[in-house]
């Protein structure tokens, strides 16, 4: 598990409310019955948390994977670390 | 709006560098030196200003006179604000925390509170009747006018002022709607498949609702009979709206209107442009009227003028007067392909020709709060 995984699993139980053991990777938003305005604090926590700006609209918001999000995470931290001026 | 003008367009009144969304329905080319003296300007917001400018209009158009008649000791003054004097908040908050200038403006309160607008309303035209704020976010102009109408009905007043203004265009404002990632960045495409979300507008709308045979017996030029209004509450999610409620709001207006559903040509939708709004309002307008729905001409004007939280209904009733009284519906403006979720006739991008003798207006806010109103053609 990497420390994205860990801190996006953290953060997904606490704004949702749900037991972290409930969360895998393929599990959807879906899957874990997270409401919107759940999931609208779930990005903001993460973005806040790294300081990164995840795309303004997913167009798989709903059915796209916690892997999918930990990936695209790890894809902005790598590049804010690449460019350290930026953010 | 009947000729189908789009107001949405790059932001100008605000810096938009730290905006990531850059659009609105801005008042553009406002210059408040223009319709108040310096005096007056440090006690009004924007949110003030638009009401006052709007009243103005309002009370000029209607012909009433409030003071040497003793007609304004009769008189209510309700206006909605979803969000109240949000540029003064700003302003300030921005010297107290940004500049650390611990010194704040002495009128900050004055400027701030929600009821601001219709005091400075009743106080330009010396209304002495009730006064107050109505506040339900994007149904507090349909709540604030529902009110002032049940008050002429009842006989508690003679006139009421009333309708909804909003100055939401500020950047803290729309960082938080960004925040919730329900805002478009292209533009508002209500009911339409490709449409990505709504766009915050402002302004006023400010109306005079005068018992008919007071109206009558001075020979008033009468704009559209107000005829009920039905409000309901959802009760089960502060975002997603629930069918049910929603229609039964309209049920109840039409209800309380004394409309039967065949008697109704036109709706003014809430028409958010949201995933979540348009097709719930579209089935529960199917679940009222039936197959009589597709009869109904249901068009969304905040693809014109966005919407507008606290003022959007007040707006909008311009729209509901217009079809009522020209015989002109205003369209969905920037409409691309039908959604097969919504099933209604949407007036797309180009107004309609078409006799109106009732029409509804919708209105629905965060928190699961319901408001239409329904209109009569006068005559």
């Amino acid at each position: 598990m990497s420390a994205v995984q860990d801190t996006v699993f953290g953060i997904i139980a606490k704004e949702a409310g749900i037991d972290i053991a409930t969360i895998k990777p393929d599990s959807t938003l879906k899957d874990l019955n997270i409401q919107s305005l759940d999931a609208v604090q779930i990005i903001f926590e993460i973005e806040d948390h790294y300081k990164i700006t995840l795309p303004d609209r997913d167009p798989n918001f709903d059915t796209e994977s916690v892997k999918g999000l930990i990936d695209a995470v790890e894809r902005l931290v790598a590049e804010k670390a690449a460019t350290p001026s930026a953010g | 709006m009947r000729e189908g003008r789009v107001g949405i367009g790059p932001i100008e009144n605000i810096p938009t560098e730290l905006l990531n969304v850059k659009i609105a329905a801005e008042v553009r080319g406002f210059d408040p030196a223009t319709h108040f003296d310096a005096k007056r300007l440090p006690l009004l917001d924007r949110v003030s200003q638009f009401a006052l400018v709007a009243a103005r209009e309002a009370v000029a158009q209607s012909g009433l006179e409030f003071k040497a008649s003793g007609l304004g000791e009769r008189t209510a003054c309700i206006v909605g604000t979803g969000i109240g004097g949000e540029n003064s908040h700003n302003e300030q908050s921005r010297r107290f925390f940004g500049d650390k200038n611990p010194r704040l403006h002495p009128l900050t309160i004055l400027r701030v509170m929600a009821n601001a607008p219709a005091c400075h309303i009743g106080i330009e035209f010396g209304l002495r009747g009730p006064a107050f704020a109505v506040s339900s976010a994007c149904a507090s102009a349909n709540h604030a006018m529902s009110q002032a109408f049940d008050m002429v009905r009842s006989g508690r007043v003679a006139v009421a002022v009333t309708g909804g203004t909003e100055a939401c265009v500020t950047e803290t404002t729309m960082k938080a709607w960004e925040a919730m990632r329900v805002i478009a960045d292209d533009t508002c495409r209500p009911f339409c498949k490709q449409r990505r979300g709504m766009v915050l507008g402002e302004g006023a709308g400010i109306f005079v609702l005068e018992e008919w045979e007071h109206a009558k017996a001075r020979g008033a030029s009468i704009l559209a009979e107000f005829a009920g209004s039905g409000a309901t509450a959802d009760a089960i999610d502060m975002v997603f709206p629930a069918e049910a409620t929603v229609a039964r709001a309209i049920e109840l207006a039409l209800i309380d209107a004394g409309l039967n559903p065949a008697d109704v040509d036109y709706i003014n939708a809430h028409g958010t442009g949201t995933p979540a709004n348009d097709p719930t309002e579209s089935k529960a307008i199917r679940r009222v009227f039936g197959a009589q729905a597709d009869k109904i001409a249901v068009s969304s004007t905040k693809s014109m003028h966005g919407h507008a939280l606290g003022a959007a209904g007040a707006i909008e009733l311009v729209a509901a007067i217009g079809s009522l009284r020209d015989g002109v519906i205003a369209p969905t403006a920037n409409f691309i392909d039908p959604d097969p979720e919504c099933d209604l006739d949407y007036v797309p991008n180009t107004a309609r020709e078409k006799p109106v003798r009732a029409a509804l207006s919708n209105s629905f806010a965060f928190g699961g709060l319901n408001a239409v109103v329904a209109l009569k053609r006068a005559d």
